[in-house]
């Protein structure tokens, strides 16, 4: 897979400019050094926050909520189908699967960043990936390919984006209260508009036809049999399902996995 | 309007369960490597949990939603910016909805 490959060329490379091996690095500089690197990064983080604190508006979330929202959970698309769940209705069930469905890209993003902080004490490991994005992710490993030892990185560019998108969450609701429940101009649809922008971005090719087929199946019948809450559940895990049996038949169909 | 109790306990939950996904993957490295059958299922997901929420949507909805779900899908295929293609969307719903009445 990709994220291990990248991972194993990472220990690798810096095995080869001589860092004692499972000695890891985590310094004050190194945070600082991810702070200003991921600055870049910032003003992208920053509109995608206001983008969800305007939605938050018109899911009739409070400007607290929408913070604490985008503090505690710190993902877009999780926050995103978290909305469109708490519109239609309050059950907790469902937005705790979907969040758990959304968010499991992060147990591969973690699984990655093992090798480099796998040294590092507990209480330097853990907030690094509380701090963890898409973004900083992608950042911080490629940083260490080309040789950056300094953990406190993931930290330090974890906490630029993590700000930006407070702050953009906050300036977005704040911004936006003036179109609470404006049915007419159509931004109630705002969420599934930008779902569908997302859904095409993550579109990668004819292989994924089947299980896009297989989500859109399982959502259509449980959105009638239960609620659309259950129907992002069951679209995900159809979708992940089909996803996971056609990469065994593509290869040899492995004995005996689940 | 502030918050509620309830609204308090469900951030609490959705905030532990984001962190267990962080932390989850790292924790584990220790002891399993990951198989190409589960980084493939959890490749799938995002693509999966949009339809998931597209698809109700767009069955509770009419003329204009598909309409406007259509023109949001076009204009992210063309110009590649998902900010555009939401107000692209939303811009079709407003303008069929005050055509209807």
């Amino acid at each position: 897979m990709s994220t291990r490959q990248r991972s194993r060329t990472a220990a690798a490379g810096s095995e080869s400019i001589g860092t004692p091996v499972g000695k890891a690095v985590f310094t004050t500089a190194g945070v600082k050094k991810g702070l200003v690197a991921a600055l870049p990064l910032a003003p992208g983080v920053l509109v995608y926050g206001l983008v969800f604190g305007v939605l938050a508006s018109g899911a009739g979330l409070s400007a607290l909520e929408a913070v604490l929202m985008s503090a505690a959970v710190y993902s877009g698309s999780a926050q995103l189908a978290a909305l469109q769940n708490w519109q239609t209705s309050h059950a907790l069930a469902p937005v705790l699967l979907t969040v758990l469905m959304i968010n499991a890209r992060y147990v591969l993003y973690g699984a990655a960043l093992r090798p480099w902080m796998g040294g590092l004490r507990v209480t330097q490991a853990y907030p690094s990936l509380f701090f963890l994005g898409d973004g900083n992710w992608a950042l911080a490993l490629a940083r260490h390919e080309q040789g950056e030892h300094d953990a406190g990185f993931v930290l330090g560019s974890g906490i630029t984006m993590f700000v930006a998108w407070i702050a953009g969450t906050l300036w977005g609701r704040l911004g936006s209260n003036w179109l609470m429940h404006s049915k007419a101009l159509g931004l109630d649809t705002m969420i599934i508009m930008f779902c569908a922008a997302m859904a095409v971005s993550a579109w990668r090719g004819r292989n994924d036809f089947a299980s896009a087929a297989a989500a859109i199946a399982a959502a259509l019948v449980t959105y009638q049999a239960l609620s659309g809450g259950w129907a992002i559940v069951a679209a995900g895990l159809a979708g992940a399902a089909t996803a996971s049996i056609r990469s065994g038949d593509a290869k040899k169909p492995p004995a005996g996995s689940p | 309007m502030n918050t509620s109790p309830y609204f308090l306990l469900v951030i609490g939950a959705l905030a532990v369960a984001s962190f267990s996904c962080r932390a989850l993957g790292f924790f584990l490295m220790r002891y399993v490597t990951f198989t190409p059958r589960v980084s493939a299922a959890v490749q799938a997901v995002p693509l999966a949990v949009m339809l998931g929420i597209l698809v109700p949507a767009a069955a509770a909805g009419g003329a204009a939603e598909w309409a406007g779900l259509a023109l949001a899908a076009l204009a992210m295929k063309i110009t590649g910016n998902d900010l555009v293609a939401m107000l692209a969307g939303v811009a079709v719903v407003a303008f069929m909805r005050m055509q209807g009445g």
